[in-house]
């Protein structure tokens, strides 16, 4: 049991960034990015190819941040005054993607275990020390996201999602705003995706594949377990943030608890999709009755 | 003589889906601190005409001079500090998924409670108490108090209603009409208000002005109102 809590912990920790993100964009922006599945790996193959021609783990690893903020620029660039749906945009940008992290990468796989990267010297030292400082690094990021969303600027986000045509009608730029937006989202992204390789020591071009959807499901799961105890209704950072985590350890601890139980690994995601319907109808249930 | 604010000449309106038009030939003066009230059946081109002067539709014929210049050389943000619309759906000018709070402090640099607190008093009591609530919970007519509060945070120099009211019990109309008009008063804003509500046209308004199939057909002006009442004015409009 403890080792399943720990192993979930461990995935919880690199996963977050992502769920965050997907947080941002479908809660407050209120759009479906599906570019966040190919920023993930834009962020990891960025990283693992400039590790690999010798550059600083550290500059590798912004420059990983910077790409996922780019890719998120391009794909807000793409929907500018809505000429393309926010859904469609996300799926061309990821189609793009796929070709632009096989190019960056050269081939499908790169091998981080002989590497030094940002993390490898503490997870010599011990594997507790190597978690402790990948949860540091995933949880700056996540708090400077958490910092901005405390700000007029965060406010102004939440704002667009709400209301886009209010905040143009009152002559707000909300295309440069939304352009911030997907810059942050896919940001956050690519540092998922900059840490989960270097935490399963490669980056693989298929590393993301259902990771936008099963962040989409964490963060949903995660509201509804919240929301049975407290209210969900107005805006808090500590809870919204709360329910990411959440979302996203219980789907972990879900999805390496079947292993343990030796579930055939082909059954696991429709398992864990059949736990995700249930829960979304036990909450939904719930709310008609007004317990929620 | 008072300054011209609005002049429209001979605007028209087409729209893509529809066949026929839907303003025509258009052409009036509108001036500073008139309280202008816009009369008609359904269909007839009150709520285009207010659409074409806050620019939501771009008028295919004539042009609209707001203060002498054209009113598509206003950038949105200009457009934005001089004419504000309240629509008879709220939601349309709040963030409903915002707290009262967070909607104030998005239109105006005060962060302060007590500041919100004291304004807010004004418009709706109610209001004060629900500082934090989330403005998609609010009834009807605190949302549309809490519209005009926000507009006049900033006050514009031309309000455009449209049927604000309309969606509102009796009681909570004539209070927040009444303090619409009070707020018009002392910020002298021009106001030009689409109504159904003859006897809050014969109440409010300075000069009526009737439209019918997209033409404005009658213009009253505020000595001729006076010898008005609801059925002479039922008769000129419907």
């Amino acid at each position: 049991m403890l080792e399943t809590f720990i192993a979930a912990l461990s995935q919880t920790v690199t996963f977050l960034p992502m769920a965050v993100a997907l947080y941002i964009s479908f809660n407050i922006l209120r759009a479906i990015d599906m570019t966040l599945d190919g920023s993930f790996v834009l962020g990891a193959a960025i990283f693992a190819r400039l590790v690999e021609l010798n550059v600083s783990p550290v500059i590798a690893a912004i420059s990983a941040v910077l790409s996922g903020a780019i890719a998120g620029i391009g794909v807000s660039i793409m929907q500018r005054g809505q000429k393309i749906d926010s859904l469609l945009a996300g799926v061309l940008a990821t189609f793009i993607l796929l070709s632009g992290n096989l190019l960056i990468m050269g081939r499908p796989n790169i091998s981080l275990l002989s590497q030094v990267t940002l993390v490898s010297r503490a997870f010599q030292n011990s594997q507790l020390l190597g978690w402790i400082l990948v949860t540091l690094l995933s949880g700056v990021f996540c708090l400077i996201i958490c910092a901005i969303l405390f700000t007029k600027l965060g406010l102004i986000l939440r704002a667009l999602g709400d209301n886009p045509n209010l905040l143009a009608r009152r002559g707000k730029p909300i295309e440069l705003y939304r352009l911030l937006g997907f810059a942050m989202t896919n940001g956050l992204a690519a540092v998922s995706g900059c840490l989960t390789a270097q935490t399963i020591g490669y980056a693989d071009i298929g590393m993301s594949y259902g990771m936008t959807l099963t962040a989409l499901g964490t963060v949903i799961l995660g509201k509804q377990i919240l929301s049975m105890g407290l209210s969900m209704h107005k805006f808090n950072i500590g809870k919204e943030f709360g329910a990411c985590f959440i979302g996203v350890l219980f789907y972990f601890f879900a999805v390496n608890g079947l292993l343990r139980l030796e579930i055939n690994p082909l059954y696991l995601k429709m398992l864990l999709g059949t736990i995700l319907i249930g829960f979304l109808r036990l909450a939904g249930i719930a709310k008609t009755r007004g317990q929620i | 003589m008072k300054n011209i604010v609005l002049s429209l000449n001979n605007v028209g309106l087409n729209l893509p889906d529809v066949s026929h038009h839907i303003l025509k030939n258009i052409s009036c003066d509108i001036h500073d601190g008139d309280f202008i009230i816009l009369l008609g059946h359904n269909g007839c081109g009150k709520s285009s005409l207010l659409k074409v002067l806050d620019r939501r539709y771009q008028m295919t014929q004539g042009e609209v001079l707001l203060y002498g210049k054209r009113l598509e050389t206003y950038s949105p943000a200009q457009l934005a500090k001089q004419v504000i619309t309240l629509t008879q759906d709220p939601r349309e000018s709040l963030f409903p998924s915002l707290t009262v709070l967070e909607n104030c402090i998005l239109v105006s640099p005060q962060t302060r409670r007590s500041f919100f607190l004291d304004y807010l008093y004004q418009f709706n009591k109610n209001l004060v108490t629900k500082l934090d609530t989330v403005v998609s919970k609010l009834s009807g007519g605190e949302q549309q108090a809490l519209v005009l509060a926000l507009t006049i945070l900033h006050p514009p120099k031309i309000l455009l209603l449209d049927e604000h009211t309309s969606a509102l019990d009796p009681q909570a109309a004539i209070t927040l009409m009444a303090t619409t008009s009070q707020i018009v008063r002392k910020h002298h804003i021009t106001c030009i208000l689409s109504t159904h509500d003859l006897n809050l046209a014969l109440n409010y308004g300075e000069k009526i002005l009737v439209l019918a199939d997209g033409k404005l057909a009658h213009s009253i002006d505020f000595e001729q109102k006076k010898n008005l009442n609801t059925q002479d004015l039922l008769r000129v409009c419907y």
